[in-house]
């Protein structure tokens, strides 16, 4: 009885990959992402095959990189570390992103709107800040080793440059990332099947582990990939907490062979990219095959949907207990490190002694005329427009690929490649194609956006594809049939069930990308600076509290631009 | 729509298989409006050779200046120094001294520096006028994007802080120590000299920078100079056993910071000021000189292709101007030019003054030993 509908279901797969057959928007789709992902993948191949001469240009024809890559002594230890570092922290992050999900959109527990919020809080947090105040947290000096060796003993002072501290930081920084995007997979999941298993007798956690689990699967795995490459290509907590631990995972090895001489050397990193890219190819294949039996994923259809909450009675407690864990965790922890050190003069560990120096020395030196001025609407402007542009974009082509048309997957690997680009190589790369173009396009805002969109693409379908697989085809074809054109039925009935996911797609894009410190770097000339930068300046000049001091100024300013962006999008939500 | 999107990917794909330059014809076919405007830069800059201005040694040379700069406009100066304290009163104090130039600056790294100006020559879209920074100096050596000028300030500067070819100037001297947590190591345990770094006491807490050329490599070069490769080779084989901790991915600022946090209480080759800065806001740390100090320049030079000749010269007559170098003292910096002196605070770690040999190894120097101490450091050290 299965079988021809599996047959189906393996036909419908290979269409997707049948390129010929393609309709006309799925090869305009295409065409953008190309003309955005190909130079710099153009470039990458290049740079991984060709000796870089002083000046930047590309020399000799060579394979070294990649024979360096396999054959140096510390590729195989370095693999094993990044593997086991990658997929402990993906774990990590997806358990603890998932727990919250559940409990925020599937429970009563109180305190659950708070939660956004915290994760809005921490995703505003640059990376670097974040990984810096986890190590002033859990360093030597730092409040808990102190407690450690004054209470108990010094000899259970706890190393924190090891392999667990790289998994725990890596790990938490990428928990609001998992809550997002599982909150996203949760809210487009129907809770009738959840409260059907429930009235048939089963534990909230059975059911969890029997239904809710194996619905979001697909989604669950599209999360899976993204953390666990992003955490492959992670560098700063294994550059910042590993390399002083003398572990090495394969980021920092070639951070270490490649950057010690001041001189352009991007042969090796390309290398380790090009192997990267058809690792990650091979993982989405295996992804689409996976997902083979899409239809009993999509759980949104005709019928009247309505995500309930289930009612925990006295057990809400806990769940809130356990929401307050986390939070203190993710974000408040940090934040009260962050705002802690900002306020100290040096930052010596916690102490009275330290309470008294508090001073608003270094905000006074951080808010200086001129400072920010220029940079504020500059960061702004790009935020917006990386997110505003990624976000619709694709929505559309996860629906296509969700859908399967005719040639889409290669929407979905297209718009994935730039996961995988070492930022210092998308961004020469773009620097190259900019300073080249006829026009007057080099230096300017518009090529950070242009650049800052493709690097984000990646984040955008994987948020989308998560939302777009479970809305049942049924929806659609009503609309067609009621004689909707494939427009109005994308704006009227799409676009409105994916727009959860849509929303906080944009939040988590136009926080990321705000900031990015590579790519503005190289690509923003004089006067069209962002905040970033300024932080990156501060991080490569300033003290580590004047860096708190920013960081603490950068948080409250994103808090504020999410919460006014939450607060439209929800009056426009209930308007509808 | 979609056939252009095509044109547009197939021509960018053409572009980079090219070397990415674009034909004129190209250009017209698709961004006509934007070629013109393309060729009027061309014709913007003026008759007389850049060259001839940069190297003009005549009387009437400020006149001319002026004069051009007047007509140009703009200057740009991509620099490494930080922006807040040195860069932005730099660029003000010049603006108030020539109004009619509109100065603008772009602070990066000395990496990022490197891969911008060079991806701007081989486009031949040359933005910046002046670039400054460490590591500028060593390029500049190997011939790479800078025309050699001539500043009448620079005969006010040591033989060793400047180019006899006329390509670079230093702007700014770096003097290189070790900084310690004054509360985990007592005046006397201190090391006295690089061999006392032997020390078996001192396994495990010392820590450098890794991945910047002002880390790792110039200590060892530092060392390779002072006592020759072949003792150098030996120190550093028992350097290696004290299992060093590598500072990955953080500046030498950073490091510091983390020197007073108590992270690490040995920071190796940090920036000599960095520690004094801290210590006088009352932190544990402070900065120990050993002999010899090594000591670099951050050098500046007029970029090749520079579209504002005249304002560049004038941008660098001011930074090397007595007015210039006094605000680059006040930013904690140590001046190039000898009648400005650095800071009070700050003067106790010049080797000169502070009574400790220097070893000063000029942009060439450094050129010629970073990449094998490099060598050394994936070798030895790693």
């Amino acid at each position: 009885m299965i079988v021809p509908a599996a047959n189906a279901e393996r036909s419908s797969i290979m269409r997707s990959f049948q390129i010929k057959r393609a309709s006309p928007l799925v090869i305009i789709l295409s065409l953008v992402l190309l003309a955005l992902v190909l130079p710099p993948t153009f470039f990458l191949f290049n740079v991984s095959f060709h000796e870089t001469n002083i000046d930047g240009s590309l020399g000799a024809r060579t394979f070294r990189f990649y024979e360096q890559l396999w054959s140096g002594r510390f590729f195989l230890p370095s693999l094993y570390n990044s593997i086991i570092y990658a997929v402990c922290s993906a774990i990590l992050a997806i358990i603890i992103g998932t727990v919250q999900a559940i409990i925020v959109e599937r429970t009563n527990a109180p305190g659950r709107s708070l939660v956004l919020f915290a994760t809005i809080v921490a995703l505003g947090v640059p990376n670097v800040l974040y990984t810096v105040s986890w190590l002033l947290l859990l360093g030597r000096a730092g409040p808990l080793n102190q407690a450690i060796a004054h209470y108990i003993s010094p000899e259970f002072v706890i190393n924190v440059y090891s392999m667990w501290g790289m998994i725990l930081i890596e790990g938490i920084s990428f928990v609001p990332l998992t809550f997002l995007l599982m909150s996203a997979v949760l809210k487009s999941t129907d809770a009738a099947f959840e409260e059907a298993a429930m009235m048939s007798g089963a534990s909230p956690i059975r059911s969890f582990w029997r239904v809710t689990l194996p619905m979001a699967l697909p989604g669950v795995c599209a999360l899976v990939i993204l953390i666990f490459v992003r955490a492959i290509e992670s560098f700063e907590v294994p550059a910042l907490v590993g390399l002083a631990g003398n572990i090495n995972v394969i980021t920092t090895m070639i951070y270490q062979s490649s950057h010690s001489s001041g001189r352009p050397n991007y042969g090796e990193a390309g290398a380790y990219s090009v192997c990267l890219i058809s690792f990650v190819a091979a993982l989405l294949i295996w992804q689409s095959r996976l997902s083979l039996k899409a239809h009993r994923f999509q759980t949104i259809t005709g019928k009247g949907f309505r995500p309930r909450l289930i009612n925990l009675g006295p057990w809400r407690w806990g769940a809130a207990a356990i929401l307050g864990i986390m939070f203190l965790l993710v974000t408040l922890l940090p934040m009260v490190v962050l705002l802690f050190t900002s306020l100290q003069p040096f930052y010596e560990g916690f102490s009275i002694e330290a309470w008294g120096r508090s001073s608003l020395e270094n905000y006074k030196l951080l808010l200086a005329p001129g400072s920010f001025r220029d940079s504020i609407v500059n960061t702004l402007i790009l935020g917006t427009c990386t997110a505003t542009v990624v976000v619709p974009f694709t929505a559309l082509c996860a629906w296509l690929v969700a859908r399967r048309a005719p040639g889409a997957m290669i929407l979905d690997q297209l718009a994935t490649l730039p996961l995988v680009f070492p930022a210092i190589i998308l961004s020469v790369a773009f620097l190259d194609l900019f300073v080249n173009a006829p026009f007057a396009i080099y230096g300017t805002l518009l090529s950070l956006i242009i650049a800052s969109s493709m690097r984000f693409l990646p984040y955008g379908i994987r948020y989308a594809y998560a939302g777009a697989l479970q809305i049942h085809s049924d929806l659609e074809e009503a609309a067609t049939v009621a004689g909707a054109t494939r427009w109005v039925m994308f704006k009227r009935v799409l676009l409105p069930l994916l727009s959860a996911s849509m929303i906080s797609s944009w939040l988590l894009i136009f926080l990321t990308s705000v900031q990015t410190v590579s790519l503005p770097l190289l690509l923003v000339g004089p006067g069209s600076e962002v905040m970033a930068v300024t932080l990156f300046d501060l991080w490569q000049n300033g003290q580590v509290t004047e860096l708190a001091a920013m960081g603490v100024v950068w948080v409250s300013l994103m808090t504020v631009v999410s919460a006014a962006f939450h607060m439209i999008t929800r009056r426009w939500q209930l308007a509808r | 729509m979609a056939r252009r999107n095509a044109l547009y990917a197939k021509n960018i794909k053409k572009d980079i298989n090219r070397g990415g330059v674009m034909t004129e014809k190209n250009r017209t076919f698709i961004w006509g409006a934007a070629s013109l405007f393309s060729i009027f830069f061309t014709l913007g800059s003026s008759a007389a050779s850049a060259q001839d201005i940069l190297m003009n040694r005549s009387p009437d040379r400020q006149r001319l200046l002026i004069e051009g700069a007047q007509k140009e406009k703009q200057v740009t100066i991509y620099s490494a120094m930080i922006v807040n304290q040195a860069l932005r009163p730099l660029v003000d104090g010049f603006m108030r001294k020539y109004p009619f130039v509109r100065a603008r600056y772009w602070r990066a790294d000395t990496e990022e520096i490197i891969a911008k100006v060079s991806a701007e020559a081989r486009a031949g879209n040359v933005s910046s006028d002046v670039v400054e920074g460490t590591g500028i100096g060593e390029l500049a050596a190997e011939g790479i994007f800078m025309s050699p000028y001539y500043s009448p300030m620079v005969a006010d500067y040591p033989e060793r802080y400047r180019d006899p070819n006329g390509n670079w100037t230093a702007t700014r001297v770096s003097y290189f120590s070790i900084a310690y947590n004054t509360k985990q190591i007592s005046k006397s345990d201190l090391p006295k000299s690089y061999e006392d770094l032997l020390d078996p006491k001192w396994k495990g807490k010392l820590a450098w920078r890794i991945g910047t050329s002002s880390g790792t490599p110039l200590f060892l070069s530092n060392i390779r100079i002072a006592m020759g490769e072949e003792k150098a080779a030996a120190y550093f084989d028992k350097l290696a056993q004290q299992k060093i901790i590598n500072f990955g991915s953080g500046s030498a600022r950073t490091l510091v910071d983390r020197v007073i946090a108590g992270e690490f209480p040995i920071a190796l080759n940090i920036f000599a000021h960095h520690p004094l800065i801290s210590k006088a806001k009352g932190a544990p740390v402070d900065s120990l000189l050993l002999d010899p100090t090594p000591a670099t320049t951050a050098t500046m030079v007029v970029t090749k292709g520079t579209r504002n000749p005249h304002a560049a010269l004038l941008l660098v007559d001011y930074i090397l101007s007595k007015e210039g170098q006094e605000i680059l003292a006040k930013a904690e910096y140590f001046p190039a030019r000898p009648d400005v002196a650095p800071l009070e605070s700050l003067s106790s770690v010049v080797p000169a003054i502070a009574g400790v040999p220097e070893n000063f190894i000029n942009p060439e120097k450094l050129l010629k030993y970073t990449e094998s101490s490099s060598t050394i450091y994936q070798d030895k050290f790693r």
